[in-house]
């Protein structure tokens, strides 16, 4: 218990919740208490869970020395093609919700697959398919927004809310959960972490790298999928739009969070409140209606600042290893021959 | 007489450009401890990576308890009872070290990871080794003997009928390894096959009963009993007489000369303590000791790529302060050939021309950056013929070269920028005998046009050859200096003496 109180203190985490507990206050305070209305909190949360979702879903990738810059548009396909197929071809709302996670999960497998079977690297692998799937969401929508009103039984969930919380938000606060446990606790977590940490070494543990990848991609892909589900059912109507916009928060939430991009780690709880410092960042702009491009502004700095810090802590530990070996008992002077050959 | 617990036969493998295990035959019984010899690039660790399912054998089998096995991975390893502790070091540094410990055999509960047990298995793995360290302390908080001893642990925790350890004790105290002999002494006890790899004869002849000995991937002495050769017999299988009486030219280093480079009690960021060493033109220095004694931190010091906090860098007898790889090859002529050919010697993608001119672009530089590519090929040409590097044509890319002539390629580009300081980290590391020969005619020649050769090897036999001093550093300090006199037992003697000063005496 102490460990882990130790290990919070320590972390990015207090610095996160100490932000959000100052920026929820300055943000209350400017706007003369509009902030702390049940409209304004409700439609906080709200929004919260896919920047929650993709944040947690590129974080999968990168416990694997991974990264998928396919997330917002395996998102924004499966949001519209599941639209589509509800609005177009009277496909129920259950089967609609469905085809997003099964589209985004196969979208995530074949990643996975691409990147163990051609060796190509990841990025230049999810570079593709995400080209592919903006192109293909376009396909399929066109320039149309296909209205919520197609799927009324998902909008009531996306509008639902649980003592006042919205349900959606519970959606990927359980989604969280589910991550948490699967890297802790289960030993498919663990592997995606060996893997990511050191590859020689857990191939030498009887691991599979290779499957390691693609369990993480599709599991990112799955996770892509409820952030689709969600979006329909938050937003007024899809169109080719939907998903343009994660990529940058979803390596921002994970970075700031302090996962490690060399992969071998996760941070379950400071990706989700990093994503919920971004999504203060984005609830400021609109309080004070500057332009979205602040957003992008303040959102990437942030990041870079992250890196940097990180970048600054590696080289003064490098230096602190070397004056520990300078401090370090010298070899003392044989007294014996000891015979010894090569 | 009882089955063998493991049996290699006719075990071959060979690496692009090298053939590293030649019809390799080992036996292992149960209840003795076998050592496998060989000296560096011998095939030793090769031999365990097959025996462990880390590599697949070209060729030969393996039987274990007297039936025919295919070890096609490291699973099918473990579940044949095959343990190994590697040589290299193989943590998640992000684990505890409870779980590095039990990580090839998580214990589930419920489709859970049961993290109790995780705990008690890995207590019950660190007290056979009476390590009192706690399972949930993070491995990267441990310093690397204890990271050494975890691996160990580790290889303790699944039922094994055949341990592999693979210098298990490289980077321990005599103290740590004395723990390691009573859990080997009671796994033989009980009936287990032991392989142990090791440099030091002491403790090879002290705990092992039998012996296998690797020279240039073949088995010049298989499974005897340890007892039939003496020490000297031993090196000189291991060594080859061919090697050891390798005819050293006469050569004659100006001494009187001042020095070309010389370091006066240098501090270093990279933890050195007072390094002083010198080099003078014609002159080849060894600078000899085990892997992770400090050698290339201290090269990586000399080219500015580590800062020297005190203590003076001299070149030519003033004063040097190197601050980029650059700077000490334009300004101070110091050239260092890597000891990782692959990733920092060559340009793998790249023409046999491109990767001997890249340090010279500059000066063949005509208006406008063009370089000028009929003066890049006569350069490339003349380098190509003194080093007899074998290519089919300048336009060759260097990944398609065997190790020695990659190696070769390596070097040139120092001597093409005309430098008079080269450092040389580990030249032979992966290179066939007959390339090793030619490499050392080499760098003697080198060394007779008057170039200063800092030589950095952990190969013993081959630093008594080539080096005219040797100077032995050891935990970042330098612990002695010898005048090399090429006698090999005399010289192995006095420089093995600078270092594992620790080590007790058997």
């Amino acid at each position: 218990m102490r460990r882990q109180f130790t290990a919070f203190t320590k972390s990015q985490n207090l610095t996160l919740a100490v932000i959000i507990v100052l920026g929820v206050v300055l943000l209350g305070v400017t706007s003369g208490g509009n902030f702390f209305s049940p409209v304004s909190v409700r439609t906080f949360f709200q929004f919260l869970a896919v920047p929650i979702l993709i944040g947690l879903a590129q974080m999968i990738t990168i416990s694997v020395g991974q990264l998928n810059l396919a997330i917002g548009s395996i998102g924004g396909f499966a949001a519209c093609l599941a639209g589509v197929m509800m609005a177009d071809l009277g496909v129920p709302d259950v089967l609609g919700v469905l085809v997003a996670l099964a589209v985004g999960a196969a979208a995530g497998f074949v990643n996975g697959w691409l990147v163990v079977v051609t060796r190509i690297n990841g990025f230049i692998v999810t570079l593709a398919t995400m080209t592919i799937l903006s192109g293909a969401q376009y396909a399929v929508v066109s320039t149309r927004t296909v209205s919520s009103r197609n799927w009324e039984v998902v909008s009531g969930i996306g509008r639902a809310t649980l003592l006042g919380i919205p349900v959606v938000f519970l959606i990927a606060v359980a989604v969280a959960v589910l991550v948490s446990l699967a890297f802790n606790h289960s030993v498919g977590g663990r592997r995606l972490l060996a893997s990511g940490d050191n590859p020689h070494a857990a191939t030498l543990a009887g691991i599979s790298n290779d499957r390691s990848v693609i369990v993480a991609h599709a599991a990112s892909g799955l996770l892509c999928g409820v952030a689709a589900f969600i979006s329909l059912a938050t937003l007024s109507g899809v169109n080719q739009s939907v998903g343009g916009d994660w990529l940058l928060s979803s390596f921002a939430a994970p970075i700031i969070g302090g996962v490690s991009l060399t992969g071998g780690s996760v941070a379950i709880l400071g990706t989700t409140l990093a994503a919920t410092v971004v999504r203060l960042v984005d609830s400021g702009r609109a309080e004070f209606q500057l332009a979205p491009a602040w957003v992008n502004f303040v959102v990437g700095a942030v990041v870079l600042g992250t890196v940097a810090l990180g970048r600054a802590r590696e080289v003064r530990d490098a230096r602190r290893a070397g004056a520990a070996r300078a401090r370090a008992p010298q070899p003392a002077q044989p007294t014996e021959p000891t015979g010894v050959s090569q | 007489m009882t089955e063998l617990a493991l049996e290699a036969r006719g075990i071959s493998k060979s690496f692009p450009g090298v053939k590293a295990l030649d019809n390799v035959t080992l036996r292992l019984a149960g209840g003795e401890v076998h050592a496998l010899l060989g000296e560096n690039g011998a095939g030793k660790s090769t031999l365990i990576k097959i025996l462990t399912g880390a590599h697949r054998a070209d060729g030969g089998e393996i039987r274990i308890g007297g039936v025919v096995t295919d070890i096609s991975s490291p699973t099918a390893a473990m579940a044949a009872g095959v343990g190994v502790v590697h040589q290299e070091r193989n943590v998640i540094r992000g684990f505890t070290v409870g779980e590095n410990i039990v990580m090839s055999r998580m214990p589930l509960r419920g489709g859970r990871i049961d993290w109790t047990t995780v705990r008690s298995e890995a207590r019950r793995c660190l007290a056979m080794l009476d390590l009192d360290l706690d399972p949930d302390t993070p491995i990267a908080e441990l310093s690397s003997a204890q990271t050494q001893l975890v691996e160990i642990a580790r290889g303790l925790y699944t039922e094994t009928r055949v341990l592999l350890l693979d210098e298990p004790t490289a980077s321990i105290s005599g103290n740590e390894a004395d723990r390691l002999f009573r859990v080997v002494a009671r796994l033989k006890d009980e009936g287990a096959a032991i392989l142990f790899v090791s440099h030091k004869l002491e403790e090879v002849y002290a705990h092992c009963d039998t012996v296998t000995v690797l020279r240039d991937g073949r088995s010049v002495l298989s499974s005897e009993p340890l007892a039939n050769h003496s020490r000297d017999e031993i090196v000189d299988i291991m060594v080859g007489r061919s090697l050891a009486s390798l005819e050293v030219p006469q050569r004659s280093v100006d001494r009187s000369a001042p020095p070309v480079l010389e370091l006066r009690s240098v501090n270093t960021t990279a933890g050195h303590h007072e390094v002083s060493l010198d080099v003078r033109a014609g002159e080849i220095l060894g600078l000899y000791g085990l892997v992770g004694a400090g050698r290339t931190e201290l090269a990586r010091a000399i080219l500015g790529l580590e800062r020297i906090t005190t203590g003076s860098l001299m070149v030519h007898g003033e004063q040097a302060s190197i601050r980029s790889v650059r700077q000490a090859l334009q300004k101070y002529r110091i050239g260092y050939v890597t000891e990782n050919r692959k990733e920092e010697g060559v340009f793998l993608e790249q023409s046999i021309t491109r990767n001997i001119a890249v340090t010279v672009w500059s000066t063949l530089e005509k208006t406008f950056g063009y370089v000028s590519g009929r003066r890049e090929r006569e350069l490339v040409e003349s380098y190509v013929r003194d080093l007899d590097i074998r290519i089919s044509s300048q336009e060759q890319l260097a990944g398609q070269l065997s190790g020695g002539n990659q190696q070769k390629v390596s070097l040139a580009k120092w001597l093409a920028a005309k430098t008079q300081i080269l450092i040389i980290d580990e030249p032979t590391v992966g290179i066939d005998v007959r390339t090793k020969r030619a490499f050392y005619d080499l760098i003697w020649k080198l060394a007779d046009d008057g170039l200063a050769i800092l030589l950095i090897s952990s190969d013993l036999a081959e630093m008594i050859t080539l080096a005219d001093r040797i100077v032995v550093m050891d935990r970042f300090a330098i612990s002695g200096d010898v005048e090399n006199t090429h006698d090999y037992d005399s010289m192995s003697q006095s420089v093995i003496r600078l270092i594992h000063a620790e080590l007790p005496v058997a």
